[in-house]
């Protein structure tokens, strides 16, 4: 696996340069949407409203929706695209099962988004003026969510895989997304708290924003709700994607497009 | 054995109507046999060579690649390589040694070992020269050769090559059929779909035609082609026969279909023709032979009409 993993990275790192262009302009365009998010939230809140940790907040969600994006891209587009291309059956055709292809080039492709998820946080941090802080206790609550954000993904790879065109489904997704990752669930009140550790991604989150933007120390109650959200996520996507391998080998339609 | 596909079949439901692609297959190869799978548009080739290589569920029936099932045991994909029509097959993004290491490492290779077989690999089929270009900037007949030795990084044991020259042109054509030779001559299986059926009949040892699904002949390619050519000779000569010899010749039921033309429908009579003709100037002596074409077409036709 740590074979396929190396060579995962190569393939992504030697695309990452030679197509630059396309991730720096991806990069360049999430900065942009969200400082005009930023600026359009300041016109309304009006000159004297100081955003402070709210603003933070968001900024952690922020960041954690184009991670997000980025693992959605690689597995559910990454399906798509090698549909279109041609090149998904030679995929089947390996050793490997194709879960586990998909889930190490997201991984691979991860550890080269963190760099460049990095550059979009100090470009929202620079504009923003915002002081996040870096614990090193955020990287468990990070695991919980990249967890869901798998299992999101391969759960939308298996619709790629059944259906071939998903962008429609993929673009309404993103907006999901942004909702699940950028709204203060932890502020909702009674049983609406409850659906917090049950909607994906979001208990992982809370605590990300309770650590960075508000300088509170790690619950490990919360974490561990967090991980089992997580891990639950992971396991369905998995499950998701195995019915949908099946099928398609079934329907025969691994090769179409 | 190095396959065996026993019993498959695979129908396909499509807004309530069922189609079947493919009836009652059954066929087995060993290493180093080349078998042509021939068949006319939707005969179900293509079906059967993603049944074989797990990427379609059979209905029933089973197959086998060495001693695994390629729908159960992943083993089997090991001794498998395949190059599939209509498709790609290779990163386009990436160069030539970039593809030969990635895809060695995705059928099991450590990436030192792929990156050597690559190299080898690319000198064996012309491409060194090509290593560093990336395969969108390569001819099609470059491509097609390097799907074919990405194919082969893994060294397996049976090689599927589903329309290998669809698209080529006439020396690129030539290159393929080079290699498949040499990759027979090396002991591995190929099973080869096309529809330029004179390829099949130079590269094939045995034949396997389809239609509707069924395999409808299967044999030997040189038995098959003797068992559809006639005993009859022809021979031509280099100018017009003469009256008194054309009239011998008639009496021994030798058809003179033009001045320089003789039919002999019956073998035995051959040397008595030839003695007759002593010593006239002989241009061509031939026994009829069916083509591949000649004994697909009268199958394919004689399975319609049944």
């Amino acid at each position: 696996m740590f074979r396929l993993f190396l060579t995962e990275l190569k393939r992504e790192w030697i695309l990452q340069l030679r197509y630059s262009a396309e991730i720096i302009s991806f990069v360049i365009g999430l900065t942009i949407v969200f400082y005009g998010l930023f600026q359009s939230t300041r016109y309304i809140a009006g000159p004297g409203v100081q955003l402070g940790d709210r603003l933070d907040s968001i900024i952690v969600g922020y960041v954690l929706w184009s991670f997000s994006l980025f693992i959605l891209g690689e597995i559910a587009g990454g399906l798509q695209r090698e549909a279109q291309t041609g090149t998904l059956e030679q995929l089947f055709l390996s050793p490997f099962s194709a879960a586990q292809i998909f889930i190490t080039r997201g991984i691979a492709n991860l550890t080269i988004q963190f760099a460049l998820n990095g550059t979009i946080l100090l470009l929202i941090m620079v504009m923003t003026g915002s002081r996040l802080s870096f614990p090193p206790t955020l990287l468990l609550p990070l695991g919980t969510v990249l967890l869901g954000a798998y299992g999101l993904a391969l759960a939308m790879g298996s619709l790629a895989l059944v259906l071939k065109r998903v962008q429609q489904v993929l673009g309404i997704f993103q907006f999901l997304l942004f909702f699940l990752l950028l709204i203060p669930a932890e502020s909702w009140a009674g049983s609406a708290n409850f659906l917090v550790w049950l909607l994906p991604m979001t208990p992982g989150t809370e605590l990300l924003r309770a650590l960075m933007a508000r300088g509170q120390p790690l619950d490990w109650v919360q974490f561990l709700i967090a991980l089992l959200n997580g891990v639950a996520y992971l396991v369905l996507g998995l499950f998701l994607f195995g019915v949908a391998e099946r099928q398609a080998k079934r329907r025969g339609l691994l090769g179409g497009y | 054995m190095v396959l065996t596909a026993h019993h498959l079949k695979k129908s396909y439901t499509s807004r309530g109507q069922t189609l079947t692609a493919v009836r009652d297959v059954s066929f087995d190869m060993s290493g180093g046999e080349v078998l042509a799978f021939l068949g006319p548009n939707g005969a179900g080739k293509t079906t059967c060579i993603k049944m074989i290589a797990g990427l379609i569920q059979p209905d029933a029936g089973w197959v086998k690649i060495g001693d695994y099932d390629p729908h159960s045991d992943r083993r089997a994909l090991r001794l498998l390589g395949a190059v599939l029509e209509g498709n790609r097959n290779l990163y386009w993004r990436l160069t030539p040694e970039e593809n030969l290491e990635y895809f060695g490492v995705l059928r099991g290779l450590s990436q030192r070992v792929a990156r050597q077989r690559g190299q080898v690999l690319l000198e064996r089929f012309n491409l060194t020269h090509k290593r560093h270009t990336l395969v969108q900037s390569l001819s099609r007949g470059m491509q097609q050769k390097l799907a074919i030795a990405v194919a082969l990084i893994h060294q397996p044991q049976l090689l599927l090559l589903d329309e290998p020259t669809l698209g080529l042109d006439v020396e690129a054509t030539l290159d393929v059929k080079r290699l498949v030779r040499e990759i027979a001559a090396e002991g591995r299986a190929i099973l080869l779909t096309t529809h330029q059926l004179a390829l099949a009949e130079e590269l094939s040892d045995e034949v396997a035609i389809i239609n509707n699904g069924e395999i409808i002949a299967q044999q030997p390619t040189e038995a098959l082609i003797q068992q559809f050519s006639g005993s009859a000779y022809s021979i031509e000569l280099e100018s017009a026969i003469d009256s008194g010899r054309k009239h011998r010749l008639e009496a021994l039921g030798v058809g003179i279909p033009a001045p320089q033309t003789l039919r002999i429908p019956q073998p035995e009579t051959l040397y008595s023709v030839l003695e007759i003709l002593n010593p006239l100037p002989l241009l061509r002596v031939e026994k009829d032979r069916a083509s591949l074409t000649d004994v697909f077409l009268q199958l394919v036709r004689e399975s319609q009409d049944v």
